[in-house]
């Protein structure tokens, strides 16, 4: 695939750079790479990598753009307020560089759809928002044989790092899993509009790199950067043999989507009570109606001990019965080890419930530290 | 022993806001103690209830992993708490 005479024009500073030069370009024109998720992270890589020539650049994504987008997702201007991400951003791109081929995936990344849609490209950009694509994107690229460079924020905060098959650790060697709630899901919680600038452009980089085989990628190697003290970290990771996905033994053999995770944000709203907090506030309430203590765990579970003022409902049946609970009573969530209890805040807080509380580490917590007698059961 | 410990973004609610804050101890099991009793509920966030590191949180003593948290911390160390984040 030679290049044509405005391609050299237009590719000069690279074909000027003896490391990556012309056989560089021509791999860049040849190369089809797939960005996940126009946002943050997805506006400056994809912006990069058109204005470097890749040749086929991909975008999956279902949203619109809000003009609460424009502080940070550079693919976008006012007037694409409303407008579907996907065809804002071809059209942006192709006015930067003609000369590629923008592909406009409107969709919502699934375990269904992923094999197809990642099957079509050289590389995987990852730039999501959701955690739990974050891992269906994971596991197509190693099932694929794909390299993904990932990225992700939070506030003030970024991560990176590259995964190549065969060569080093996959996100999940990483994060094996992301547990209910726990991952940090910045929706609400703010973000600096630049940062995602410096990961997406570190994607790019990495994209560039890995395509025209120049350098070294960061594979093995979590990248870290905190913009309020301008600090880069590198901490190595290593494969782990028994990775659900690329390990000796994998049990992930086809794409499957994990369940809902509840955001961060929402989560901080929750009211973490120490047992020993716990303790004086049911003292101190003691036969008042303010608080309801709800013991969330399974019957059999709640009937073999339970808190005296407590009453159970179990967290399968909590969405259906939170009507039960008194309006201005505020609920306290008590489970054997806090795990359910949050789950159960998160899932009050959908439902309109202002500031739920549980009981932090559960009641493993209360027999270490208010009564050594409470028997809760091993987990 | 005292050493620093840098906490992740998702966590500094628990710190008041504060990136980095001093702890005590000689293994990352101390550390984590200190932490603790100093932000109650933060130990939690970070290893289970069979004292596991979470899947979600690596944690670090300067650029070594944690793998137990029997590790050893030294004066003047940084043990990094990370954690995944999600945002894009």
């Amino acid at each position: 695939m030679t290049l044509s005479a405005s391609e050299l024009s237009r590719y000069h500073r690279h074909l000027a750079l003896p490391e990556l030069g012309r056989a560089g370009q021509e791999r860049l024109k040849r190369a089809r790479v797939v960005v996940i998720g126009a946002g943050g992270l997805g506006s400056p890589a994809a912006l990069y990598l058109a204005a470097a020539g890749v040749g086929t650049l991909g975008l999956v994504d279902c949203d619109r753009v809000e003009l609460s987008n424009l502080q940070r997702q550079v693919l976008f201007d006012a007037a694409a307020v409303g407008r579907l991400k996907t065809e804002a951003a071809r059209e942006r791109l192709l006015a930067l560089n003609p000369e590629i081929s923008v592909l406009a995936h409107t969709l919502t990344l699934c375990a269904d759809n992923v094999l197809e849609v990642l099957s079509g490209y050289d590389l995987v950009l990852d730039g999501t928002d959701r955690v739990s694509t974050r891992y269906v994107v994971n596991d197509a690229c190693v099932l694929l044989r794909k390299p993904l460079v990932s990225a992700a924020i939070h506030r003030f905060e970024g991560h990176a790092m590259t995964y190549l098959p065969g060569r080093g650790p996959c996100y999940r060697c990483l994060f094996p899993a992301a547990e209910e709630g726990a991952a940090a899901n910045c929706a609400q919680a703010g973000v600096l509009g630049v940062l995602p600038g410096v990961l997406g452009a570190i994607q790019a980089t990495e994209a560039v790199k890995v395509l025209t085989g120049i350098g070294e990628p960061i594979v093995g190697r979590l990248l870290t950067y905190d913009a309020l003290d301008l600090r880069f970290l590198e901490l190595p990771v290593t494969r782990r043999a028994d990775c659900a996905v690329c390990g000796e033994r994998p049990t992930i053999t086809a794409p499957r989507d994990a369940g809902e995770v509840c955001d961060m944000d929402a989560l901080r709203r929750v009211r973490r009570l120490s047992a020993a907090a716990l303790n004086e506030l049911l003292a101190a309430q003691a036969g008042a109606a303010g608080v309801a203590l709800i013991d969330v765990r399974e019957p059999h579970e709640f009937n073999t001990r339970h808190l005296p003022a407590a009453r159970n409902i179990p967290l399968a049946d909590l969405a259906g019965r939170l009507s039960e609970l008194s309006a201005g009573c505020t609920p306290v969530f008590v489970c054997r080890s806090g795990r359910r209890s949050l789950e159960a805040c998160a899932l009050a807080l959908r439902s309109g419930i202002e500031a739920p509380a549980h009981l932090e580490g559960g009641l493993l917590a209360w027999a270490e530290q208010v009564d050594p007698a409470f028997p809760v059961a091993a987990g | 022993m005292s050493c620093i410990v840098r906490i992740p973004s998702p966590l500094r609610s628990y710190t008041a806001g504060a990136a980095a804050v001093p702890a005590e101890g000689a293994t990352v099991e101390e550390v984590l103690a200190s932490l603790e009793h100093r932000f109650s509920g933060i130990r939690f966030r970070m290893v289970d209830e069979q004292s596991r590191v979470r899947p979600h949180i690596r944690l670090y003593v300067n650029t070594a992993e944690v793998t137990v948290l029997s590790q050893t911390v030294g004066t003047g160390d940084v043990v990094h708490v990370i954690c995944a984040l999600s945002g894009g």
